[in-house]
């Protein structure tokens, strides 16, 4: 059974071939970003003026070495954290001026996220933690049970459902991760190192499994360090001292 | 299955698909199974965590259970003076040490020719009797002897007024009052003591070097704090006046035909014996008039002071135990911040943190109310052995409700640290 839908993309000419960014197909579109941290002294400028604009079903990764401020750049797109100055459309919706709990709704039904250390709940069981995020919007217990065993079957988890993260492989983990970020059909998946707690070999499979949410029209955003993760994306981020270095189509 | 991956068209606004009301409940039901496995996983520190609020609830329980238990027997053993009925003596009961000195000092008792004026001029009552009593007796039939025995001179209306009920035999008629005759009505205690395999009627009992034929025997009563209400030798109050006292002091005993007779009834004697005693308008009464009411009042007053002082004890105990959960949550917050970062990152609001370790706090609160609440019941097996206690059902819900309340309100400064905590410095944390 082909676990992915195969469909075409609604958007877009051809896997590598996207349309120019316009208003009906932008997922994100950043212009001019800024992120200052005020230390006791000195003020730090993480991101200084970036501006870019991702479309749906594109996969992107954002490359770039440790302190380049690429953390800071996941955070934004994540709504994990506000800008100190620009701004930030996220499917049309200005994110970057949003409340705590609009920024709350945000992450949880457009953003899913899946990180490096997987970030699961250790007391809980794999079924649990991926219908976590239904928890917040009020999904009642029997349909978040029934979708949450069903996107765990599409990362081929449906044998391994009440275990718990403790009793799981990395990679298993790693795909738990994944079936929770796409339990709530999210605009946009964004994936923090997602391989680097993983042996080469796990961590291609993540990857593997990264390359057919794409192929169903998914939009990843992948943060890493690594090149020869990025370049698995069909498109890379270079940042630099907090500026975009270098914006490139590969693949 | 092809809608579910591809990525979405269009997102609406920020609205999300069941009331808030539902999600509250949602969160709430998520929060409650969070904190039950919480205390699950800790037992032992849940227990001492706990200790605070377990203590508060027992203690309250079981105050509340004796003092409810006590207000029953009270009223059903020590101010049961019989229905619609009324007891004229020398002093009124209960109205505090002093003024018992007082009266004795200054009221003359009640005397014979009270009994009998009363019996001459009050009318509209149903029943009138006299007592007179000589405590601390021994009795003895043959060369057996049994002590602290009450020798009870009574009229023969008495056996409608007390608290006596004829087992077999007969109680003191007309005739042996009349007639000053030695017989006597004893209760169960000498019965069990002297008679326990031979038929009571007939024989002598011995009270004071007089002999009394026993014609009855009363229906056992029971124990009042501990004191048998069966140990006594009732004789006619001629038979009394004749052998221990020529003039006792008594008890009158009178009884309304109805309970809204008997306020008018009090104050027909009181002013009859006030008129017969030259009292004063501007005096107050020389005697005593004392109800069933005048003995639930002290009572009252002296439970209250109880219940003060157990709700001072309580108020303690709970806010201690209250202080202790919260540091526990406080502790709890820090050790979950990575898991509060994580929720947080899956959408997770503020006030969804914010129910969730709040309800964490008033389960914890509410368990220890609960267990409080079977220990009280535990404790009240023994107790009941002393005293009558029984646990009132508005005892259950106050203990659980108050610990449930503790828990909400201390719950609320941890609560509020998780919910404030930055996702991105919250999910960085381990």
């Amino acid at each position: 059974m082909e676990p992915f839908s195969t469909t075409e993309p609604e958007v877009g000419t051809g896997r590598d071939g996207y349309d120019s960014p316009s208003p009906d197909n932008i997922v994100i579109l950043a212009q001019d970003l800024w992120k200052t941290y005020d230390m006791e002294a000195i003020s730090v400028n993480a991101l200084s003026g970036v501006s870019f604009s991702i479309v749906r079903g594109e996969y992107v990764a954002i490359m770039g070495p440790s302190g380049s401020g690429k953390s800071t750049l996941m955070n934004l797109i994540g709504c994990l954290d506000t800008p100190t100055s620009g701004q930030y459309w996220l499917n049309g919706r200005l994110v970057s001026e949003l409340t705590d709990d609009e920024l709350a709704y945000i992450r949880n039904k457009e953003i899913g996220f899946v990180f490096q250390t997987f970030n699961l709940l250790a007391r809980a069981s794999a079924l649990h933690n991926v219908e976590l995020p239904l928890i917040y919007n009020g999904t009642p217990p029997a349909e978040r049970l029934e979708r949450a065993e069903e996107v765990l079957r599409k990362v081929d988890l449906g044998d391994r459902m009440d275990h718990r993260p403790n009793e799981l492989s990395g990679g298993q983990r790693q795909r738990v991760a994944v079936a929770r970020a796409l339990i709530n059909n999210p605009s946009i998946i964004l994936a923090d190192e997602p391989t680097g707690n993983l042996d080469s070999a796990t961590g291609d499979e993540i990857m593997n499994l990264f390359e057919r949410l794409h192929q169903s029209g998914n939009t990843i955003v992948l943060v890493t360090h690594e090149h020869d993760i990025a370049a698995r994306a069909h498109r890379i981020i270079h940042i630099r001292d907090g500026k975009i270095d270098r914006d490139e189509k590969v693949g | 299955m092809e809608t579910s991956m591809t990525g979405k068209a269009s997102v609406g606004p920020a609205r999300r698909r069941h009331g808030e009301l539902y999600n509250a409940w949602v969160t709430a039901r998520e929060a409650f199974w969070i904190a039950m496995e919480a205390l699950n996983t800790h037992k032992l520190r849940s227990f001492l965590t706990l200790l605070g609020v377990v203590i508060a609830t027992t203690t309250l329980i079981v105050v509340m259970s004796v003092i409810n238990g006590m207000n029953l027997y009270i009223a059903e053993h020590i101010a049961n003076l019989g229905v619609n009925t009324f007891i004229l003596s020398q002093y009124k009961w209960a109205q505090g040490y002093e003024a018992y000195l007082k009266a004795r000092r200054l009221n003359r008792p009640i005397r014979m020719e009270d009994y009998k004026f009363l019996k001459e001029q009050l009318v509209g009552y149903k029943t009138m009797g006299a007592t007179a009593e000589y405590g601390g007796r021994t009795a003895h039939y043959q060369n057996q002897e049994i002590y602290d025995t009450s020798v009870v001179g009574v009229t023969p209306s008495m056996i409608d007024i007390g608290q006596q009920k004829v087992d077999y035999g007969r109680y003191i008629s007309e005739s042996d009052f009349t007639h000053s005759a030695p017989v006597c009505f004893i209760g169960t205690d000498l019965v069990n003591k002297f008679f326990p395999n031979v038929d009571p009627l007939g024989k002598e009992v011995r009270v004071s070097n007089q002999s009394f034929r026993v014609i009855g025997v009363a229906e056992k009563i029971g124990t009042t704090f501990g004191q048998s209400q069966d140990n006594f030798v009732m004789i006619p109050l001629t038979t009394f006046q004749q052998y221990f006292f020529n003039r006792p002091e008594l008890n009158i005993s009178i009884q309304a035909w109805s309970a809204a007779q008997m306020i008018p009834l009090e104050d027909e004697v009181r002013m009859l014996m006030r008129v017969r005693r030259h009292v004063q308008y501007n005096q107050d009464d020389t005697f005593g008039i004392n109800a069933s009411e005048t003995i639930m009042s002290l009572w009252q007053r002296l439970t209250g002071t109880i219940f003060a002082v157990t709700i001072g004890v309580v108020a303690v105990f709970m806010v201690v135990g209250g202080i202790v959960i919260m540091n526990i949550m406080l502790a709890s917050v820090t050790d979950r911040t990575h898991e509060i970062g994580i929720r947080k990152s899956l959408g997770a609001r503020r006030r969804d943190i914010l129910t969730q370790f709040i309800i964490e706090s008033a389960v914890m609160a509410g368990t220890g109310g609960v267990v409080g609440i079977l220990l009280a019941l535990l404790i009240n097996i023994p107790v009941q052995k002393f005293v009558t206690s029984s646990v009132p059902p508005s005892a259950i819900v106050v203990g659980v409700g108050l610990s449930v309340l503790v828990g909400l309100f201390f719950g609320i400064y941890p609560a509020n640290k998780a919910a404030r905590l930055d996702p991105i410095e919250a999910l960085r944390a381990e």
